[in-house]
């Protein structure tokens, strides 16, 4: 018997929802704004966050970077993997990618050096790549803004398009190369400039210049077994620093010196960013539902206060005072409900559209770096489902707080004083 | 009245040498005499150029002409790999001819600090140098004698609060007998010795007493440094200022 007085008591309760449905809209509206808030700024910074490892590890740089331990940090041209003997390239290669976590490598010579086209002459860094496994290591190749790729032998770079644009030199025209020999020689070449890359990254497409390993080799002088880097691209970049352990202890069998980076060593801002804009949620996720519960609570005192008759007759026919409470905080509760569904209806058919069509904000602004890491302007939403959950639950609770008050109000009322007033 | 090798000054930055045997203790007016005496003064020099590095030794021929403080050609003559690189400065820009590829290229202003021909010297070396007394207050910091009694002045450069140079300070050492430079010390711009030149075998040329080597070392490789033998050094040379043109950058004389 007094479970099923205590179910009408609730049913009361969300009956009472209706006397008043343009508040009750207004507040479940202004919950729904809410969730809709944290759910789109979290999978805002979450889109940040996967595009920033993203460009960390596989634009230009990968995943991780195999050198030798005195490369880094200040790419000391005689530092090579193996040292000055060098090393079996190919051998290298094929052990790193009988990695199981590896799915490509690829090795790269850099050297300082200038460009020369015309009256122009500007400072570069010569970059030295297998075309064929760069193309599966990095993404900066795949889509030349002009032109292709350099063919191996046939004296042809590539260059970024704010250097081409500098230098006045378009696809199809030669520059002159100039650079240290590795036996201190001035070493020079002509070269046809036959594709223009555009990684975003303004350092790296104004000074860096891309032609095939062996054709750098030659020009500096650097024997075919020298190679500065082998940037590896690898499965899950949670597993980088695992993997980098574990190719470090199967290299160090046959070549000395040598140092294995992932991408969370190349790049500690970027992990540093991920660390906060995961706390940022939490931060966000408090201060939204914080304000609700004003909101709620002070729609659920007007509720509460001017039905205080109504109260003080249920109480005086036998309900009890939790059960008045209870009916005040299904009231409550059930505003969190609708709010969760307009909210929902809201929010995730605009989250899954712009998951899938990212929109540009380059109205707002452009290519940003952050640490020399490409974040592009447009508006990638990651589906951020921890998230979502924790905040349906927040929204929630916050109602069920936001009726402490007036549901104790509710339920102290005295049924002979409020029914003999006025 | 003696001369300094023009030679000297369009390729290194040091002391010039004072035009005076008798002893002008005002360093700023000796400084300041011997960049008058050398406008329009034309040399020719054969040197070689020996540079030694962590990771490589090179010994260069070349064969310089010089006019004034201004114009400098310098071409290089042996090993043959590398025969007919040639650098010119004309007035304050550097352009260095590649015979390989057949091309002239201009050095950028960002790169003057860069190494010339992989030396210890910097493009900078042979664009600043006749800007000395200009960019530097010069002051007498002291006076060495050796045992021998040789006598030495110390001077110290200082630069002038709106002068663009790369030195913190600049230490000269120079003979008082006959006032021949003998060492020079560059600081950075925390008071970091960055590098040393040492002046020696103090020959005749030409009827001048002059320094026939450079030795430069810097100060974070020890093991590394470059020197310059002058083996042939003739003044007034028959040199126009047209002969300091990119045109003639390509042709060897």
């Amino acid at each position: 018997m007094p479970k099923v007085v205590e179910l009408s008591w609730t049913k009361v309760g969300w009956r009472n929802l209706r006397r008043n449905p343009k508040r009750t809209l207004i507040t479940a509206g202004g919950l729904a704004a809410g969730y809709f808030a944290v759910v789109f700024m979290g999978g805002w910074t979450g889109g940040i966050k996967e595009e920033l490892i993203e460009n960390a590890t596989s634009l230009v740089g990968g995943q991780l970077e195999v050198h030798h331990s005195n490369y880094l940090p200040d790419k000391n041209f005689y530092d090579t993997i193996g040292g000055r003997g060098g090393v079996d390239v190919l051998e290298i290669l094929e052990t790193v990618d009988a990695d199981p976590a590896v799915l490509m490598s690829a090795p790269r010579v850099y050297a300082g050096g200038l460009i020369s086209s015309g009256e122009s002459t500007s400072a570069a860094m010569l970059v030295g790549i297998d075309i064929q496994r760069e193309i599966r290591v990095s993404r900066f190749l795949d889509q030349l803004i002009l032109g292709r790729v350099a063919d191996t032998g046939s004296a042809e770079l590539m260059l970024g398009a704010e250097a081409a644009r500098q230098l006045e030199v378009e696809v199809g025209e030669e520059v002159v190369l100039v650079a240290q020999g590795a036996d201190g020689s001035l070493a020079s070449g002509l070269l046809t400039l036959v594709g223009v890359f555009d990684t975003g990254l303004p350092e790296l497409d104004s000074g860096m210049a891309v032609m095939p390993i062996s054709d750098l080799q030659d020009l500096i002088v650097l024997p075919k077994s020298r190679i500065h880097e082998i940037a590896v691209a690898a499965q899950n970049p949670a597993d980088a620093d695992a993997t980098a352990r574990r190719l470090e202890a199967a290299l160090a069998g046959f070549v000395g010196d040598i140092s294995v980076s992932p991408w969370t060593e190349l790049h500690p801002v970027v992990v540093d960013y991920v660390a906060l804009s995961d706390s940022m949620n939490w931060i966000i996720v408090a201060i939204v539902f914080t304000v609700a519960v004003f909101g709620v609570a002070n729609t659920m005192v007007l509720a509460t206060v001017e039905r205080r008759r109504e109260f003080a007759v249920m109480l005086a026919i036998g309900a009890t005072p939790r059960s008045v409470a209870g009916a005040v905080v299904a009231e409550s509760l059930t505003i969190g409900l609708a709010s969760l569904v307009i909210g929902s209806l809201v929010t995730f058919p605009l989250m899954i559209w712009w998951h899938a069509a990212p929109p540009s904000l380059d109205w707002l602004y452009g290519n940003t770096t952050m640490a020399g890491v490409l974040i592009s302007p447009k508006l990638r939403i990651a589906f951020e489902v921890p998230l979502w959950i924790l905040s349906a639950v927040v929204l929630l609770l916050t109602t069920i707080v936001a009726a402490a008050y007036p549901a104790i109000s509710a339920a102290r009322i005295s049924p002979a004083d409020t029914l003999s007033g006025p | 009245m003696r001369r300094v090798s023009a030679v000297l000054r369009a390729f290194l930055t040091l002391l010039a040498v004072p035009a005076s045997a008798a002893a002008q203790v005002d360093p700023v007016a000796i400084i300041d005499a011997v960049d008058r005496l050398y406008r329009g003064e034309s040399s020719h020099a054969v040197a070689t150029m020996e540079v030694v590095t962590e990771n490589w030794e090179r010994k260069l021929s070349l064969e310089v002409w010089s006019l004034g403080t201004e114009y400098m050609l310098a071409r290089i003559l042996f090993p043959r790999k590398e025969a007919g690189t040639a650098t010119l400065r004309a007035e304050n820009n550097i352009w260095n001819y590649l015979p390989k590829v057949d091309r002239t290229i201009k050095i950028p202003s960002s790169m003057m600090g860069g190494s010339w021909m992989g030396s210890h010297f910097t493009n900078d070396d042979l664009v600043k140098r006749s800007r000395l007394s200009v960019d530097y207050e010069i002051d007498i910091a002291g006076e060495t004698s050796d045992p021998d009694g040789t006598s030495y002045w110390n001077f110290s450069l200082l630069p002038k609060p709106d002068a663009t140079v790369v030195w913190g300070h600049i230490e000269y050492r120079v003979r008082q007998q006959d006032l021949m430079p003998i060492e020079a010390r560059f600081f950075d711009e925390r008071g970091t010795l960055a590098r040393t030149m040492e002046f020696g075998d103090f020959t005749e040329f030409d009827g001048q007493l002059l320094p026939g080597t450079l030795h430069m070392r810097p100060s974070d490789k020890p093991v590394e440094h470059t020197i310059v033998r002058y083996e042939k050094l003739d003044f007034d040379v028959d040199v126009s200022r047209s002969f300091f043109s990119r045109r003639n950058l390509k042709k060897a004389r």
